[in-house]
């Protein structure tokens, strides 16, 4: 895809345009990221986007009164969301689909009441001050790519190298067994979600703190590309293999699909039909059927 | 037994008495709630949420879920309110044809999800999700963004003729509910759902095209998005993308609300009446008692969780996903 498009225009493969190209994805990556944890134990989180949403708004009140802080109420607030989800799916059995549309839709309320239902904008002194770290750049290279780059191999090493990653997988295997096997899977599914929350809840400050401000509808259009970088990547609905390093090939793809299609100039309309399409095929082909007696 | 009978009973109730309660504590708040003018206002709003509710119903029967409203609303609403114009702009004329149009379009748009979930074997709430995206796009490529006004005098006195206070609209969406209730209750094809929702297992195995039958859940949710599209435009006079939105959480709030289980097998399209009108008293309620209506997604978000806690019978399932 990459070389289909360099061979039409030699410019789109030049390092400055491939890097922007990168570094716009930065949120999405994120977002993808922590999608990847509930989708890796076969669950799924439709509350991705509306949490990046009260991110972007939370930031930007918060920026004047807490500096750097603020990242860390967003990040908390977040975790918070997440959490709540997974409590709500694994104790109140409630299916994810709708656990987290129904906290999607709470966290879409605390964003309007605290914006106010308007856009805000950030203090650009204040923004330099707190984050200027972020969106500075070295020999070329933005730092909020490498910073990305930082959270999704922290995400990684806790798939691959610790307890709680390992466990996942086991659980996005056969859930039944862990059980058995004395695991309390229930608390790593609600860690699986509450990582998810924060993750969605850092795409939505980086969005944030890239666009100067924050509203309640900012992040509108992420969902539809975060699950389909998660299952292009090679992580299927139904869990157990895949995991964070996939979602960072599916990002890659996503994003040069979509450079692509800019580039042909395909509106932005065609984009959202593609994305449903190739979205459809890839659930239907990496699926697990021999997971599923019935399909519902 | 008895005890059991009785909590059973007490279940089959709680919705109607969660909205008689709501009604008696807004008019508390109030007395402004309890007016003809704001019931007409209500049923207003009532009255494309109760088809798309419906439509959504049928599928949550058999147990699947349909996410794809929002698409199939729009679409439907859009190729209505362009037909109607290219036929010279009135239902008394030619531009009759575009009711037939919008209700094949939401058929068609049914029959694909319904294809694709059944023949792909992918679960319905990622196949319908992700033609609500398709249904979404494609709406803003016909319109090009676009809103698309309406101004068949014909047409909007479903909004604006009133027979005993409530506008006329409210009696056709009535009588499509009537529709409906004949088609779960006194139909083959609605016993099945139910069979398919109550055991799927069992029903495949006494013979019954578990298969055909998601799909014409599907083509008839997509039917009862088409009519919601259709109200929906006369209720605002416009045509756009944006009239499909809010309507997927909107109507799965009112559903499960209603008392239908999202296991399916379980309530119907009596459940899914009492479910909007708790929906929609409870947006209009807030707004009477002066809360901003922006609190009205968080409110139906602890709602549809507190809903799905109550309707599950927890220990027939080992692990939820």
């Amino acid at each position: 895809m990459l070389l289909l498009v360099g061979l039409r225009d030699i410019n789109f493969l030049s390092p400055q345009n491939l890097v922007t190209l990168v570094a716009d994805v930065v949120p999405l990556l994120i977002m993808a990221t922590g999608m990847t944890f509930v989708i890796y134990i076969g669950g799924i989180d439709l509350s991705s986007q509306s949490i990046a949403n009260m991110a972007t708004v939370l930031a930007t009140i918060s920026l004047p009164a807490l500096g750097v802080g603020s990242a860390l109420l967003v990040i908390a607030a977040g975790l918070l969301f997440g959490a709540v989800s997974g409590v709500v799916t694994t104790r109140l059995k409630v299916p994810s689909f709708i656990s987290t549309l129904a906290v999607g839709g709470i966290a879409l309320s605390v964003g309007q009441y605290a914006s106010g239902q308007q856009a805000l904008h950030m203090d650009t002194e204040q923004r330099r001050h707190a984050f200027g770290w972020v969106t500075g750049q070295t020999a070329g290279i933005p730092h909020i790519l490498v910073l990305a780059l930082v959270i999704v191999a922290i995400a990684w090493f806790l798939q691959i190298r610790m307890l709680p990653g390992r466990t996942l997988k086991a659980i996005g295997a056969g859930e039944p067994v862990v059980v058995a096997s004395g695991i309390r899977a229930d608390r790593y599914k609600i860690l699986a979600f509450a990582l998810s929350g924060m993750f969605a809840a850092i795409a939505g400050l980086m969005f944030s703190i890239r666009l100067s401000g924050g509203s309640p509808t900012l992040a509108e259009g992420f969902l539809l590309p975060a699950i389909v970088a998660v299952l292009v990547g090679g992580t299927p609905l139904t869990g157990g293999v895949g995991g964070v390093l996939n979602t960072l090939i599916g990002t890659m793809i996503v994003a040069v699909v979509r450079a692509s299609m800019l580039y042909f100039s395909i509106p932005a309309t065609g984009q959202q039909i593609f994305f449903g399409l190739v979205l459809i095929v890839a659930i239907a082909t990496t699926i697990d059927r021999s997971k599923m007696k019935v399909v519902k | 037994m008895n005890r059991f009978l009785a909590m059973e009973t007490l279940r089959k109730w709680v919705p109607l008495l969660v909205l008689a309660g709501l009604c008696l504590f807004f008019t508390a708040m109030n007395p402004h709630f309890l007016t003809l003018r704001n019931f007409a206002r209500i049923a207003i709003s009532s009255s494309p949420a109760l088809m798309v509710a419906i439509g959504v119903m049928f599928v949550i029967l058999m147990g699947s879920i349909d996410l794809s409203m929002e698409g199939t609303v729009a679409v439907c609403a859009v190729l209505f309110a362009l037909t109607l114009n290219a036929l010279g702009g009135s239902i008394a004329g030619r531009g009759w044809v575009a009711i037939p149009v919008a209700l094949f379009a939401g058929a068609v748009m049914g029959a694909v999800n319904g294809l694709v979930h059944v023949r792909l074997r992918i679960p319905s709430f990622m196949a319908s999700l992700s033609l609500g995206f398709i249904g979404i796009g494609l709406s803003l490529l016909i319109t090009g963004g676009d809103r698309i006004l309406i101004d068949d005098p014909l047409f909007r006195s479903l909004l604006t003729v009133r027979v005993g206070g409530f506008p006329l609209m409210m009696y056709a969406a009535l009588a499509c509910l009537l529709v409906a209730w004949f088609i779960q209750d006194h139909t083959t094809t609605g016993r099945n759902f139910y069979a398919v929702g109550g055991g799927e297992e069992l029903a495949r195995a006494s013979g019954l095209n578990v298969g055909r039958l998601r799909i014409i859940g599907f083509v008839l949710a997509g039917i009862f998005y088409a009519l919601g599209a259709i109200f929906a435009v006369a209720r605002l006079g416009i045509a756009e993308t944006e009239t499909g939105r809010n309507f997927m959480f909107m109507s799965i709030t009112s559903v499960v609300v209603g008392g239908t289980a999202l296991r399916g097998g379980e309530g119907g399209v009596w459940n899914t009446l009492i479910g909007v009108l708790i929906v929609n008293v409870i947006g209009n309620g807030m707004v009477v008692i002066g809360l901003a209506d922006y609190f009205q997604d968080g409110v139906l978000g602890l709602l549809v969780i507190t809903a799905v806690w109550l309707s599950t019978d927890r220990r027939s399932l080992s692990f939820v996903k």
